[in-house]
């Protein structure tokens, strides 16, 4: 039994919720390793991060617009392509950035500022270049059949430190493309999904209590706890009931902790002007922002932030309004730069890994000249990484000239979970599940730690 | 010649003219035949429109469509906006002077080994073959012999083979709260249930058949069954879009599949009433007018794009998504811009199916910028509605006019300001309103005529295949048929018909070797937690293979030859040991076959949201359980939603969940929480999920605390003597009576609580407690 595991019982029963009778049996049950899923387990290895932080930008974020500069490309804008209609050139201006001198486009000058501490990738790739394959094809390593999250296996590979939340959670305002599946657990026990947080003011719904009293509540809770254990007596064996008993548990948790979590107003000034809060906005990326890092900072393993949703004016699909990228850019460009130096401050950047990435970039070509937007492009698209174990202020890999096509240094999804799960101390070949017959990784088949990246 | 091959001129024209007429021609003189004319057959083109022939080929400057393009003409000139440049000219005046070749349709895979070909190998593939005949035979033979379920001659083989022990039959009490939930998704009221254990002590055979007869004739039994089907069609009240403009009709179709399954349907006609219901002969007017409310089920396809004819393409891909996995087990979709990766469909046979859908006329619900509805079909008729909402029609035209120049001038002043004294954005924003109100009221005048959200037949043509899904880049035309691996039939040539009928025929036909095999299997999937083939909406190469494949097509032969009746199957399935086991784990067993591939014994399965939802106002007391009718929307032509503004609707119903209001863009986060689809994607099989979301949602929601409250005051009428009321609750809120020694722990609980809480606050905990505990959510 984990400290942190002891801790939060006491936190139950000193708060109400439990009968000391319902304590022990728990205690005891903790002394059983297969009872506790969420339970911390060891790492394959020495880990260089401790939790993640994903920020994904629904809709495909467009690479030669953003972290990709293409001069080429824009020299030729409007002119006929061979085979492929036009080029098209981007309408933002790329400037370096840092002492290494990455660059970044107008679009995104507060992450600009950050390029010394982030590893930019150009040669990512991705399965498909539909939104549904490539939004469950970057979380998950499959662009055709469900299964697990990313969030879902680094919950399963390492638990939860602090067992008053789950490991995995999700701010995300919408529904992304292929919606709950981005952070569903498939074949992983269901305690493993991501938890979805709604911005807004409720933003786990029901997380306060409606009884009177605790004292009502844990009357209530104890009852439970004798019809599930005589429920269960014949029932040994099937993981959905100690499930759905562990579930109660977390959300007597959940309700102690999450109004706190959330409750945003106890950051100072400074704070909330790094990221640009407004705090009674919860309503934007910035929000979304700094709630992460006070999810990361309570233990969570795997905060996911999902920008936009699968309506087209609010993500990053622009077949015909690329213009909106101001908007869209201004929206998460300074919260996410600020997140980062938040994590600096507080000492957390160096054990947090930050990840930005989207489903796939977008075309270099339109069909006629003066179209404001540009189609899918999963063969090559830009995303980055910063924090624990990252070698900061480098390009990994490229795009050829007009960003159409891999360069150097490919980057698939598969090698993108690899290594993450390699800085979380996790070796992708050993994170397995049985499940029908068969030993399943998030990384199938494929998957190779990108040691480049790594400091 | 072989057929599918072009000729330079046909090449000519597929890749530089017919483009051409696409972009500058059509938005006029296509469906709309301005001026009399259309340009979308040589033959519309020869015959000309009130100004005589358009071409006469190989005479290029005696051809009225040239002189008009190249400004040649005294009075015409085209296209109005802006004229062709001259090279555009010149690909007219090349084309007209070598003859005017118009390719004719062709599918061009059908001919040859050609690249789109569909080779033995995936011919050989075993979903794609015909039923074995020695099931089929064991079907037929099925029909008058009562001595041993078919069903477990199968697995009984299964678990032999495999040393498998199968469990006994489940307690009755059990078995009844599984079928009852499984075949009306309600609760079983406890005499119910006493009665029935009554009975099956004495005669357990009898029992259960009555028991099933009772349940499949149930008027709520459509009403869960009918819920499976929804899932798969993605039905919602909504028209989707970011305005998410209400259908005050989309309620029909929903009540039509309930009746559907009610009135056990044969599920062939059940096919070719939601794909060509309109078409169908009909006994009379009502059955007439049903079988055009079946088509509702196509028209859920618009949904996509802001205007009628916008995202045509998009329309017509949804419908062939949804109808491939639905009724086939089949992504068409994928062959949209190439042939499909994994199956034997080419594209070729996506824009097939293509053209039977573009020659059919989808209403339009209202969307941003074309908030008015169109082509909603009437039950008197077009031509008696025509003359009967004249009059009314000429008046709301004029305000609409009114309306949206009044609307133009208020957006205005996002751009520029107009100055003029006195009248500002408020301003214009009140003469917006007025309008409005001008027209509601008209509104409340316009005679309510039966209207369907349904479709009906358009202008019958072939589809070109559009190439790389480009519907601006067109390739050859096809002609309209079925997907060749099925059959590959085709209309004939030249079809006045969109093919609808036809194409309903095909995919009902018994002799197609999925249609039969995927409902089965759908039934067995919702009786089992599990189909035979458990992806049960893809029977193509990447879905999974059959457990039982011989089982499976025994199924599909006995729907078949017992007229399609999907409550004969039931009746088949729920009578099956295999159904009827007990749930308990057996290690041995486990050890074998974890996954209960082979049904050793029953699944356990988590209530779903709607189970859940009507489990408990059953409970209260609460469930009305009457059927719902229309949403109470406002008047459609009172709709003007805008992305900014999204039509939101909450009804508060203590009707069934089936029969709550769905919108697509917002979601009920009750049915959200507990894994019900979103609306917007067919779903075969919904994957229940446990969460700690759910579990705060029985914690602290305000629905379980009102009907726990409701309940317990239910409880205590029912007894007023404290000694039956643990009997009480464990009867209506698990399905059984309490153990001794449950009964004495249960009290020994309500005493330690009323010590602190008092009496009657104890008994609300308890059943607070019940209603979160895994007993009542799960069905063994």
């Amino acid at each position: 039994m984990t400290i942190h595991r002891r801790r939060f019982l006491r936190s139950l029963a000193g708060s109400g919720l439990l009968l000391p009778g319902m304590l022990s049996e728990l205690m005891a049950n903790e002394a059983l390793p297969d009872t506790d899923p969420l339970a911390p387990k060891p790492t394959h290895f020495a880990a260089k991060a401790k939790r993640v932080i994903f920020l994904f930008m629904t809709g495909g974020v467009s690479h030669v617009d953003t972290f990709d500069p293409k001069p080429v490309l824009n020299s030729r804008h409007d002119q006929k392509h061979r085979d492929r209609n036009f080029y098209k050139g981007s309408g933002w201006k790329f400037r370096p950035y840092g002492k290494c001198g990455t660059e970044v486009s107008d679009l995104f000058p507060h992450i600009g500022s950050q390029v010394d501490d982030i590893c930019m990738i150009r040669s990512m790739t991705n399965l498909n270049g539909d939104h549904f394959g490539a939004t469950i094809g970057v979380h998950t390593g499959s662009a055709t059949f469900n299964r697990p999250s990313m969030g879902s296996w680094i919950s399963y590979g390492l638990g939860t430190e602090n067992a008053n939340l789950p490991a995995f959670m999700v701010i995300s305002a919408g529904l992304p493309y292929a919606g709950g599946q981005v952070w569903g657990s498939d074949f992983l026990p269901a305690v493993h999904q991501g938890t979805r947080v709604i911005p807004g003011n409720e933003p786990i719904a029901n997380m306060h209590r409606r009884l009177e009293t605790a004292e009502l509540q844990r009357t209530e809770l104890d009852m439970l706890s004798y019809f599930n254990q005589q429920h269960l007596k014949d029932r040994a064996g099937d993981s959905q009931l100690s499930s759905r008993i562990k579930s109660f548990e977390t959300a007597a948790g959940m309700q102690l902790e999450a109004p706190e979590l959330f409750d945003v107003r106890q950051e100072s000034q400074t704070t909330l002007d790094l990221y640009g809060l407004d705090p009674d906005d919860t309503s934007s990326f910035a929000w979304q922002c700094l709630v992460g890092r006070r999810m990361v900072e309570r233990g969570v393993r795997f905060v996911e932030l999902i920008d936009g949703d699968s309506g087209v004016d609010r993500n990053w699909d622009a077949h015909a309004e690329l213009t909106k990228y101001d908007r869209l850019a201004r929206n998460v460009d300074r919260p996410i730069a600020g997140l980062l130096q938040d994590l600096k401050l507080r000492g957390m950047f160096d054990d947090t890994l930050v990840v930005f990435t989207t489903e796939f970039g977008r075309s270099p070509f339109v069909a006629s000249p003066g179209t404001d937007g540009r189609g899918h492009h999963s063969r090559v698209y830009s995303t980055w990484l910063a924090g624990a174990g990252i070698r900061g202020g480098i390009v990994h890999g490229s795009s050829d000239d007009l960003g159409d096509n891999l360069g150097d240094d490919e980057v698939n999804v598969h090698d993108l979970q690899a290594t993450i799960l390699h800085l979380l101390g996790m070796d992708h070949e050993r994170l397995t599940y049985r499940h029908a017959g068969r030993d399943f990784r998030l990384t199938d088949v494929h998957g190779k730690v990108v040691h480049k990246l790594l400091a | 010649m072989p057929l599918g091959w072009a000729t330079d001129q046909e090449e000519f024209f597929e890749s530089r003219v017919r483009p051409l007429l696409i972009r500058k021609c059509y938005e006029c003189h296509r469906r709309k035949a301005e001026g009399g004319l259309r340009l979308d057959s040589l033959k519309a083109i020869l015959m000309g429109g009130a100004s005589g022939p358009a071409i006469i080929p190989g005479k290029p400057e005696q051809s009225l469509l040239w002189q008009v393009i190249s400004q040649q003409h005294a009075e015409i000139a085209m296209p109005p906006a802006e004229p062709l440049k001259a090279g555009e000219v010149r690909v007219f005046t090349k084309w007209i002077a070598e003859g005017a070749a118009w390719p004719q349709a062709i599918r061009s895979s059908r001919a040859g080994p050609d690249p789109h070909g569909i080779t033995d190998d995936e011919r050989r593939f075993w979903s794609f073959q015909s039923l074995r005949p020695t099931e089929i035979n064991k079907a037929k033979a099925s029909l008058d012999d009562s001595a041993r379920n078919p069903i477990d001659t199968f697995l009984t083989q299964a678990h032999q083979e495999r040393g498998l022990i199968a469990n006994g039959p489940a307690a009755p009490p059990a078995l009844i709260r599984r079928m009852t939930y499984d075949l009306t998704g309600l609760p079983v009221a406890p005499n119910e249930s006493a009665e029935f254990t009554a009975h099956a002590l004495k005669d357990r055979k009898q029992a259960i058949d009555d028991l099933v007869t009772r349940l499949l004739s149930s008027p709520h039994y459509g009403e869960r069954w009918g819920q499976h089907w929804l899932d798969l069609v993605r039905y919602a009240d909504t028209a989707g879009d970011a305005a998410d403009f209400p259908i005050p009709e989309a309620y029909k179709y929903r009540n039509y599949v309930i009746s559907a399954f009610n009135d056990d349907k044969p599920y062939d006609q059940f096919i070719r009433e939601q794909i060509a219901g309109d078409l169908l002969p009909a006994n009379d007017d009502d059955q007439g007018w049903q079988q055009t409310i079946a088509t509702g089920y196509l028209t859920i396809s618009r949904r996509i794009g802001v205007s009628p004819q916008n995202q045509l393409h998009i329309t017509i891909e949804d419908t062939l998504n949804n109808l491939g996995k639905t009724f086939l087990g089949l992504s068409i979709g994928c062959a949209r811009c190439h042939d499909h990766k994994f199956d034997p469909i080419p594209t070729a046979d996506y824009y097939a199916l293509y053209g039977i859908f573009s020659s059919t006329i989808y209403p339009h619900a209202g969307a941003e910028h074309k908030p008015y509805r169109q082509d909603f079909v009437y039950r008197v008729g077009d031509r008696e509605a025509n003359e009967t909402l004249a009059v009314f029609r000429n008046e709301l035209n004029k305000l609409r006019k009114q309306e949206r120049a009044a609307f133009e001038r208020y957006r205005a002043f996002q751009t520029e300001p107009i100055k003029i004294p006195g009248y500002n954005r408020d301003t214009a924003w009140q003469e917006v309103l007025e309008l409005r109100s001008q027209i509601a009221v008209l509104a409340e005048t316009f005679p309510p005529l039966e209207t369907a959200y349904a479709v009906r037949e358009g202008d019958a043509g072939n589809a070109a295949i559009h190439q790389q899904g480009n519907p601006k880049a067109l390739g050859p035309m096809v002609q309209r048929g079925f997907l060749q691996v099925l059959g590959g039939q085709t209309l004939e040539n030249p079809s006045e018909q969109s093919g609808r009928l036809q194409l309903a025929d095909w995919i009902a036909d018994a002799d197609n070797p999925l249609t039969a095999r995927v409902i089965a299997n759908r039934v067995w999937h919702h009786h089992f937690g599990r189909g035979i083939v458990s992806s049960t909406s893809d029977f193509g190469v990447r879905g999974k293979e059959p457990s039982h494949p011989e089982l499976l097509d025994f199924l599909a032969a006995y729907l078949i030859h017992n007229d399609w009746s999907i409550k004969k199957l039931h009746r088949l399935i729920l009578t099956s040991d295999a159904y009827q086991r007990a749930s308990q784990h057996v290690a041995g067993n486990a050890e074998i076959d974890p996954d209960n591939i082979h049904l050793w014994r029953a699944n356990r399965r988590r209530l779903d949201a709607e189970q859940l939802r009507d489990s408990v106002l059953a409970i209260s007391g609460k469930l009305d359980l009457s059927p719902a009718q229309a949403h109470p929307l406002p008047h459609y032509l009172t709709y003007y939603f805008r992305q900014h503004e999204p039509y939101v609707g909450d009804f508060e119903s203590d009707q069934r969940t089936i029969y709550l209001f769905r919108q697509r863009i917002r979601k009920n986060i009750f049915l959200d929480t507990f894994d019900a689809p979103d609306g917007n994607l067919h779903v075969g099989v919904r994957r229940p999920t446990t969460t700690s979301l759910q579990s705060l949602y029985f914690m602290n929601s305000a629905f379980i605390l009102d009907e726990a409250n409701r309940i317990t005051s239910r409880m205590l009428d029912a007894n007023p003597d404290a000694s039956t009321r643990v009997a009480w609750c464990y009867q209506t809120l698990f399905g059984r009576q309490p153990e001794a020694s449950e009964t004495e722990q249960t009290q020994q609980l309500i005493a330690t609580a009323s010590t602190t809480s008092g009496e009657h606050t104890a008994w609300s905990s308890l059943i607070r407690a019940m209603l979160f505990s895994n007993e009542f959510l799960f069905v063994d």
